[in-house]
């Protein structure tokens, strides 16, 4: 695991959320597009007109291009998302 | 039902804080929203756990005076809403909000705040949106809301400070930084220094950001540009080459970097479309950054008890968004005779000093950030300008030559600037290149139009939303 | 910038009949000069739906024209220097109450009796033609021949195929006079300067009437504002354009329309997004969108197809649809002054009437008449009804 979570860092409390079904370390208090990046999710979405591949951009909601689904919910900004216990995360990685 | 307060305060970064800070001392009631889940904007971000983290010492004493304003007021007597967003703002200060669970309803105001914030610039080049590639607030950002390192091996370009803040923050938290390319030239930079005293302080902590570099023996370049990230799915590398006083690519300087990460940023924007959407004027000036909102020396905007401040009307910093925002919330002391005129101007008087002084420095900043007009010519056709509606350079240079030269026209011709995003990461972009393009002024060129919703809410929000529209509960708000 | 000189025909407004227009008259070889005020498509043109409806025309000279309009649009694609995106994808009005299902039952009668294709279905089969539409729904009417089209870029592709026969075409260039010689215009005084010219169109649109004064003519059309909600991406979900019935009432019988309310609009672009509209508002030149209408058209379309409440709304705004009081346009010349033409206030069948507009009035002007009277469309029409009022008060 490439392990880009800084250790001196002080984490919440460890959760169980999935990615695409497979069970992801995630801690309370990161945004989703944080677990994603340290997960090793780099690509999030395709471009729906030309599929191209995209990721994490502005990282602060302006860009709309970290768009995953979470909880069922399409179109999603993953940056403006804090993880939770037990949520479910939809990348579309093809 | 409307909600109603005396104030309300868009954005809690320092500039909403500051005005929030001031005005609950005077038992008005208050209201402070923000989209993010956080107090304190961009500058203030960190994970929620470590604001208990002690002997932390912050050596940005503006963010130590950030953190102090964001903790009196959780502590006080003002609401706020995290998580929620304003869509829009109507005659009479109504606001439209939809809340975290993506309810919507409307509040009011007597006076409104509007402490909206900026947002990063970028210069296009091949292959920028490619996943690995980022703005350097990202990098920084998931360091400081998720303590997660952008990536193993960073490359850093583009212009202006934050380059080095974001180097010395990866270094600090054990990351590895593979260069640090600054497109601007010293010399660029040596003119900017005559911006006066205000800059000072920041050359000094510019130059600490430098040493501490050095010493880690991190690779800093003058007048490199990035132009081109490869990659078959991913960032796997970057070609970067020198450039010449007109930000043209010297050929035969090319070098290539392998990196799987790379955070850009040339600067930053302000973000008006909340103004602009409510009537407020906005001016264009490449010292402030671009498009702003144009306040009085009070701050206020040109429609009637709407304030504006900090980076919204004028990128210069979180000393500038400080000031701002005091003194807006003294205007509105004074406005409503919660103080007398003396206590108003002694507190008042010394505020508007102090923010000429945080403008100028706010024109050496976007001085360091300045793109020469020859850097659009040579981006590559086939390079993505409006990355929603993935509109590239060809296509909008074959529309530039239709003809279509000002904002509005080239959005209709090409679609650019009509996504998810409507146009806040293009649009500064395709000003730039309209100006250079044509040399129109910017009163010519102009801005798109804003409005609601300013960012994105469900369909079935609006659908379920309750809308008041009776007179009940204007006296109140009324305008 | 080079002054613009001697001209044959002067088209004042680049929106969509405007530039419709000099592309029609280009193609008589005639010297076009198309004067536009700010940009190509900037007013109502550039701030509508797509929808090319015939079902929701009146049956008679309106639909006689909506209809020959249509015929225009596939060779059009195929002329045009920018892709219109026309898809013939068949339209439906869906009904949601008995009062509309009977106001419908009379309405497809009528339009069957003038030889439009459309039929009355049943919610079953209404469903079958679109999953998506809610079980709410009491049934539909449907056309094939229904379709729609980009306005953008069929106003693009107007202007820009007009100049590339030879039109010349000015943007940021306002009109603020024209000259008459014995009730005979002469020439139109601009920013850029005096363009000579015999024959001076009128197709500013909703302004229609500000240009109208500058001959001391009364134009009577007034902006009426229409409220869209634009979505983000979504795949194909929708193969039809609709509109609701209470749009027809609302558009036709005001007091169906108070009891009722206003009709929505639904439309899936080439480009993956959902345009819905819409308000009818009386406000002036106010462009601004409202809460109210948002909410009232979030929640009719969501009503007709349950699945847009996930979907996210990014962006709304309001065009201005130029009104006439008998809800026909104005077109042709006017009897006061030699030489002008009107050429405006086509209120939300712009798009749909822009080719046959075009056409019937270029070969007006080209030959002297065109192949549709346009009689019924003067001017004139107006100055016979307050005749009438007068000697009726006398």
């Amino acid at each position: 695991m490439s392990d880009l979570r800084i250790s001196s860092v002080w984490r919440g409390a460890k959760i169980n959320i999935r990615v695409n079904g497979k069970a992801v370390i995630a801690f309370e208090g990161e945004t989703v597009h944080a677990t994603l990046l340290a997960a090793g999710y780099r690509v999030l979405r395709q471009t729906p007109k030309t599929h191209q591949p995209r990721g994490i951009f502005c990282g602060m909601g302006v860009c709309y291009d970290c768009l995953v689904t979470i909880n069922g919910a399409a179109n999603q900004r993953a940056c403006m998302t804090r993880v939770e216990d037990r949520m479910e995360i939809e990348v579309d990685e093809t | 039902m409307k909600r109603s307060y005396h104030v309300i305060i868009v954005g809690s970064g320092l500039a909403g804080l500051a005005a929030a800070d001031i005005l609950s001392r005077y038992g008005l009631q208050i209201l402070v929203i923000d989209d993010n889940a956080h107090l304190g904007g961009q500058l203030l971000r960190e994970l929620p756990q470590a604001a208990a983290a002690e002997n932390r010492f912050e050596p940005d004493r503006l963010k130590r005076q950030g953190v102090r304003l964001a903790a009196r007021i959780k502590k006080g007597n003002i609401q706020v809403l995290n998580g929620t967003q304003v869509l829009g703002i109507y005659p009479g200060h109504i606001l439209l909000v939809a809340d975290s669970r993506g309810h919507v309803s409307e509040y009011c105001a007597d006076a409104l705040i509007l402490a909206t914030g900026a947002r990063e610039r970028q210069l296009p080049f091949k292959g920028w949106t490619l996943p690995g590639v980022m703005s350097t607030g990202a990098a920084q950002i998931l360091m400081k809301s998720s303590g997660i390192l952008p990536g193993r091996k960073t490359l850093i370009g583009g212009c202006g400070p934050l380059m080095l803040v974001l180097a010395a923050e990866i270094l600090a938290n054990r990351g590895e930084i593979l260069a640090v390319l600054d497109q601007s030239s010293t010399v660029m930079k040596l003119k900017a220094v005559t911006a006066g005293p205000a800059i000072w302080p920041k050359l000094l902590e510019g130059a600490t950001y430098l040493a501490r570099l050095a010493a880690a023996r991190v690779s800093i370049k003058q007048g490199v540009r990035i132009v081109e990230a490869r990659g078959r799915n991913q960032l796997e590398e970057v070609v970067v080459a020198g450039v010449d006083a007109d930000g043209r690519i010297v050929r035969g300087t090319e070098r290539v970097y392998a990196t799987d990460t790379l955070a850009v940023g040339y600067g930053f924007s302000p973000n008006i479309e909340l103004p602009q959407q409510a009537g407020c004027a906005i001016k264009y000036s490449k010292a402030r950054g671009g498009w702003f909102v144009d306040v009085s020396d009070a701050m206020m905007t040109t429609v009637g008890d709407i304030y504006a401040v900090g980076e919204a009307t004028g990128i210069a910093g979180a000393g500038k968004s400080f000031v701002e925002g005091r003194i807006a919330a003294w205007d509105i002391l004074k406005k409503r005779s919660v103080v007398d005129r003396q206590t108003y101007e002694s507190n008042a008087g010394p505020l508007m000093r102090r923010r000429s002084r945080q403008v100028q420095y706010g024109r050496f900043l976007n001085h360091l950030c300045r793109l020469q007009p020859g850097c659009y010519a040579e981006i590559p056709d086939e390079t993505v300008i409006c990355r929603c509606e993935e509109i590239t350079m060809g296509t909008i240079r074959s529309q530039l030559n239709n003809n279509f030269t000002t904002m509005n026209g080239i959005k209709k011709a090409t679609r650019s600037g009509m996504g998810n995003c409507q146009g806040r990461t293009c649009g500064p972009i395709l000003f730039d290149i309209l100006s250079a393009y044509s040399h129109r002024p910017p009163d010519e060129i102009g801005c798109t139009s804003a409005r609601a919703p300013v960012k994105t809410v469900t369909l079935g929000a609006l659908a379920k939303m309750t809308v008041n529209t009776s007179q009940d509960d204007g006296d109140k708000c009324n305008n | 910038m080079k002054k613009p000189s001697q001209t044959d025909v002067v088209v004042i407004g680049a929106g969509i009949i405007g530039s419709s227009i000099a592309y029609h008259l280009a193609r008589y070889k005639l010297r076009v000069t198309l004067l536009e005020r700010d940009d190509i498509a900037s007013g109502s043109s550039g701030a509508c739906d797509g929808l090319v409806f015939l079902q929701s025309k009146k049956p008679g000279i309106h639909l006689q024209l909506a209809m020959e309009s249509r015929r225009r649009f596939d060779s059009l694609a195929r002329q045009l220097p920018v892709p219109i995106e026309y898809k013939e994808t068949g339209g439906m009005v869906v009904i949601e109450n008995e009062d509309e299902f009977s106001a419908m039952q009379q309405f497809v009668k009528e339009q069957q009796e003038v030889g439009l294709d459309v039929s009355l279905i049943n919610r079953n089969q209404a469903r079958k033609l679109e999953p998506q539409l809610s079980e709410h729904i009491l049934g539909a009417t449907h056309s094939p021949l229904d379709g729609q089209v980009n306005p953008i870029s069929l106003t693009q592709g107007f202007a820009l195929g007009a100049k590339s026969l030879g039109a010349r075409l000015f943007t940021g260039v306002a009109v603020h006079g024209i000259d008459t010689t014995a009730g005979k215009v002469s020439a139109v005084e601009t920013d850029a300067g005096r363009i000579e010219a015999d024959i001076v169109i009128n197709a500013a649109g909703a302004h229609a009437p500000e240009i109208g004064a500058l001959v001391g003519l009364d134009i009577p059309i007034k902006p009426r504002r229409g409220q869209i909600i634009v979505t983000e991406f979504c795949s194909p979900m929708l193969r039809h354009c609709m509109i609701s019935a209470k749009y027809i009432a609302a558009k036709f019988n005001p007091e169906i329309a108070q009891a009722l309310g206003e009709g929505v609009s639904i439309e899936q672009t080439e480009n993956g997004n959902f345009l819905l509209g819409s308000t009818r508002e009386f406000v002036g030149f106010d462009k601004r969108t409202t809460t109210d209408g948002l909410h009232r058209i979030a929640a009719k379309t969501a009503g007709i197809i349950p699945a847009l409440k996930q979907v996210n709304v990014i962006r709304a705004f309001a065009g201005l649809r130029p009104h006439t009081p008998d809800g026909l346009p104005i077109l042709g010349p006017v009897d006061e002054v030699t030489g002008f033409f009107m050429a405006a206030g086509h209120e939300g069948d712009g798009i749909a009437l822009s080719p046959i507009t075009g056409e019937l009035i270029a070969q007006m002007i080209a030959t002297g008449k065109s192949a549709i009277s346009l009689d019924a469309f003067r001017l004139s029409r107006f100055a016979v009804e307050a005749e009438k009022l007068e000697v009726s008060h006398v």
